[in-house]
């Protein structure tokens, strides 16, 4: 079975990284995407970094969101574990992703034993624009709904965070008085939301409510990623070169700009003249628009459509070892081969792609 | 490969008194000069002083913590005067690429993350490993978990906190133990939010000082060769001697090292009720030998301040400038506080730079005195050659005071104490005595067998010029540093401890985390393989 293609043809490995490395090295302002584990995401930004092309991942609109939310406020956060075993409140916020679906009815079928030890209670403050599909999650969580009929999830956390703190609003939540009576009683209450649920402004309004609560009490939140490989990508890019991803060069000087290095702007724009795709989950295609040359690392059994070389390389956890961050545990962890195959690694892949460029030029990981 | 350095002046405390002689290098370690046999490799460092290579025991380089401080400031890094753009990553603000260029570049080739949360061992290591060319290590953090908390509270056996604590140091790599002012993080999570020596943690009953005698004597008992590494209680406060001093007092003849003193060398005398109390610290260090220190020196300018004490760092949220910050309750001994900081030249700033210099001028020891700056806590580790020159120059710590805030400064013994330090005081402080702090008997010195990491710093009246651009560099023999600048790139080991653990102790922990996480223990461990670097770890021996 072929794992390399140029254009729609078979070719071998060595072919298809040598027409690569080409490509790369005659480009003038290539552009990465990358959708990986830690060392593909490790590799990736390393020949970003040698080739100074701009580098994104594959969800960047969504982790900019979640990225924001720290860069231009910060905030105060527990851990998943410490969720489980200290807090007897939880309030969800807005959508919580599918993913993180099972991580909460495991919650809610425990009973925290630090704390205040009491049986876990639920509510959510959703928003008009939440999607109907977490219907099933909060029945499921017995999830009390803090609601006011029309408003959106911003303003229904302004209004939250008004009432809460005994101000006048125009509008009231529902259940806000069960809510009050369950905060008084809770010794550590919970809130649970992902980059996904909510825009940055709805975010910094949550934290700021967190902080009021903080006052006499405690509270903190738990933060979900919308995609957990983003944020593990988000991790390593900050150690890698100081900066999340939408990071680029100037001057061989690293730089991050959200909208500047948006790496799909830059294709649209024709900023770009080659995109080199980097993704190991399978079945995704880089997205279309621009005239960029492509270049695809993907989970694939057949090129890329559009791409001038494609690579086939394995996934994390599924055809060789690799090192992911888990929501589960708010850190990284192992995974092992569930079903080792032929596919080489995305970082092994790379590796050789640098190389294959022209001068002797170190990879930095 | 057989390398001599030539005619530099050799300075090594362990091996003899500062002399003119040669340095012979045999492929990664030092040999004596070989009889009827020529270099293949000669360097002439006459008119440079040779030093081995520089260990730093507390610098926080990488891990959640120091991620996150990253993450929250990315105009922190962006506003790094810009470097020479021909090498990979070179340029990239505050890295784990640049750390290690950085500080091979001042001649330092080991250096200790001293605050590793256990349950996120594996991305401190993913990080550490990412540092080039110096080798690094790692303490793992104890004393505001759960289960150390259970144990203390349930009155169990010596023997059993010993497993648990060999497992923790076994399963995250790391080189030592560390204690974050300990309970009060578990302590916050209850809403408590001020904790000294002799308060409880609610829910166990158990007293920080409990805590630290407890894991002291496990520690001592296990042959971890560093001691327990105790970040006290009360950082940072007016009135934070007392507690510092009750710390050294109740080390009762087993050894401890306070880190970052300085934040804790602050009496309640003076109109602003902050004021030093150094001297008082000093002269109980210098009356109690079981006890070692770092300084934690602050120095002017924009910093970021980053600990597991979360109490503390909730505290200091009002004064975060910028005015973002990030409070983190994590699991067990993990989580802490991330708050920008900027150390000004007002009373406050000023009181603080004297104190750390007062601390190390009035410790006598140059042995048990460790040079940091709590990197980035006090400042930013690239402020060494500053700090180098404050201590080797009396006047320069007068020019430097005649811009500071006069009230301050006359709350302080600065001005009368006029002791400089010697280039064997500064090697004994930041080579050999870091190496017999930590048990790594291959460095800290130039003796015959020790791994060749060699520092040539070129001499000159400007002493900061002079360990801010080291001549050359040699790492485990290679030649990695020429006249400041890195020439050549490889990647270091992460030195770590290897204590057999105890099978029930596993056994014990799988139930453990399958009952209270819901999740298996391999979850939380991680094999060597992982790091997907050869050979990323070092075994460094236990004391028998």
């Amino acid at each position: 079975m072929s794992v390399a293609w140029i254009g729609s043809q078979p070719v071998s490995l060595t072919d298809a990284i040598q027409n690569a490395a080409k490509l790369l090295a005659s480009s003038r302002c290539p552009v990465f995407t990358f959708d990986a584990d830690v060392h593909g995401t490790r590799s990736t930004i390393a020949l970003a970094t040698m080739l100074g092309g701009a580098y994104d991942h594959a969800s960047g609109q969504v982790l900019a969101n979640e990225v924001a939310l720290f860069t231009n406020h910060g905030g105060m956060f527990t851990t998943p574990g410490e969720a489980r075993r200290r807090s007897s409140l939880i309030i969800l916020v807005g959508e919580i992703p599918t993913l993180h679906h099972d991580l909460l009815q495991a919650w809610a079928s425990s009973k925290p034993d630090l704390g205040d030890k009491r049986s876990r209670s639920w509510f959510h403050v959703g928003g008009a624009e939440t999607d109907p599909s977490n219907g099933k999650l909060l029945r499921q969580l017995k999830a009390i709904s803090l609601r006011s009929e029309g408003l959106s999830l911003n303003a229904e956390l302004a209004v939250l965070r008004a009432q809460l703190q005994g101000r006048q609003a125009l509008v009231s939540l529902s259940n806000i008085a069960q809510l009050k009576k369950a905060l008084a009683a809770a010794q550590f209450p919970v809130f649970v939301f992902s980059g996904s649920s909510v825009a940055t402004a709805g975010l910094v309004m949550l934290q700021e409510l967190i902080v009021d609560l903080n006052i006499r009490g405690r509270a903190s939140s738990v933060f979900l990623p919308a995609d957990d490989d983003a944020w593990g990508s988000a991790l390593t890019s900050l150690w890698m070169t100081g900066f999340p991803p939408r990071t680029g060069f100037t001057n061989s000087l690293p730089s991050y700009d959200p909208v500047l290095w948006d790496v799909q702007r830059m294709i649209n724009e024709k900023e770009a003249d080659l995109h080199v795709w980097v993704s190991t989950r399978g079945g995704q295609i880089p997205p279309k628009g621009g005239q960029a040359a492509l270049i695809s690392l993907n989970r694939t059994e057949v090129p890329t459509g559009g791409a001038a070389v494609t690579i086939a390389v394995g996934q994390a956890g599924m055809d060789h070892d690799g090192v992911t961050y888990s929501s589960r545990i708010g850190t990284f962890r192992t995974l092992q081969a569930t079903a080792a195959s032929h596919l080489p690694s995305a970082s092994k892949v790379i590796s050789q792609l640098a190389e294959a460029l022209p001068g002797k030029r170190i990879l930095a990981c | 490969m057989l390398i001599r350095l030539s005619g530099g002046e050799v300075v090594d405390p362990v091996n003899g008194k500062t002399s003119q002689r040669d340095v012979w290098i045999r492929d990664d370690v030092l040999v004596d000069a070989p009889k009827n046999e020529m270099a293949d490799h000669i360097h002439d460092v006459s008119g440079c002083i040779v030093m081995a290579g520089a260990i730093d025991i507390h610098s926080h380089i990488g891990g959640g913590n120091v991620n996150t401080a990253r993450l929250l400031l990315p105009e922190h890094h962006a506003a790094h005067l810009p470097r020479p753009a021909n090498t990979p990553l070179s340029n990239a603000g505050w890295s784990t690429f640049q750390t290690g260029c950085l500080y091979a570049q001042m001649g330092f080739t080991t250096v200790v993350e001293p605050a590793m949360a256990p349950y996120s061992s594996l991305h401190t290591h993913l990080e550490l490993a990412d540092i080039p060319i110096i080798d690094k290590a790692t303490l793992a953090i104890l004393g505001n978990d759960d289960f150390t908390l259970s144990l203390l509270r349930d009155d169990k056996s010596s023997a059993m906190i010993d497993d648990y604590v060999a497992w923790v140091v076994g399963s995250t790599r790391a080189l030592g133990v560390k204690v974050i002012n300990a309970g009060a993080a578990a302590a916050f999570k209850e809403n408590v939010r001020a904790f000294s020596l002799d308060d409880v943690v609610p829910e166990y009953g158990v007293s920080s000082r409990k805590i630290v005698k407890s894991l002291q004597a496990s520690v001592t008992r296990l042959g971890v060769p560093h001691p327990l590494h105790v970040h006290a209680n009360n950082l940072g406060i007016a009135g934070s001697a007392d507690t510092a001093a009750a710390t050294i007092a109740a080390t009762e003849g087993v050894p401890l090292h306070l880190a970052h003193l300085q934040f804790y060398g602050y009496g309640t005398e003076g109109k602003r009720k902050f004021s030093s109390e150094a001297a008082r610290l000093a002269e109980a260090v210098n009356a109690n030998p079981d006890v070692t220190i770092d300084i934690g020196q602050i120095m002017f300018g924009q910093t970021v301040t980053i600990s597991s004490d979360v109490m503390r760092q909730f505290s200091a949220i009002r004064n975060a400038s910028p005015k973002k910050t990030v409070i983190f309750d994590g699991d067990g001994n993990g989580g802490g506080g991330i708050v920008p900081y900027r150390y000004k030249q007002d009373y406050y700033g000023s009181l603080q730079w004297a104190v750390g210099l007062e601390l190390f001028l009035l410790i006598t020891d140059p042995w048990r005195v460790f040079f940091t700056t709590d990197h980035p806590n006090g400042a930013p580790f690239t402020a060494y050659p500053e700090l180098f020159e404050l201590l080797m120059s009396s006047a320069a710590r007068d020019a430097r005071s005649s811009e500071l805030n006069v009230a301050a400064l006359e709350l302080t013994t600065l001005a009368s104490v006029r002791r400089e330090y010697n280039l064997e005081e500064i090697a004994i402080m930041t080579r050999a005595a870091p190496a017999r702090l930590l048990g790594l008997k291959d460095r800290g010195h130039l003796g015959a067998g020790a791994i060749a990491d060699i520092a040539v710093y070129r001499k000159g009246k400007d002493i900061a010029k002079m360990f801010r651009e080291a001549a050359l560099v040699f790492k485990n023999g290679e030649l990695v540093v020429k006249n400041g600048k890195v020439t050549h790139y490889r990647w270091g080991k992460t030195l770590r401890l290897n204590p057999p653990p105890d099978k029930a102790m596993v056994k014990r922990m799988k139930a453990y985390h399958e009952e209270r996480y819901g999740l298996s223990l391999d979850w939380f461990t991680f094999p060597d393989s992982a790091i997907q670097r050869d050979d990323p770890f070092a075994e460094v021996s236990c004391n028998s």
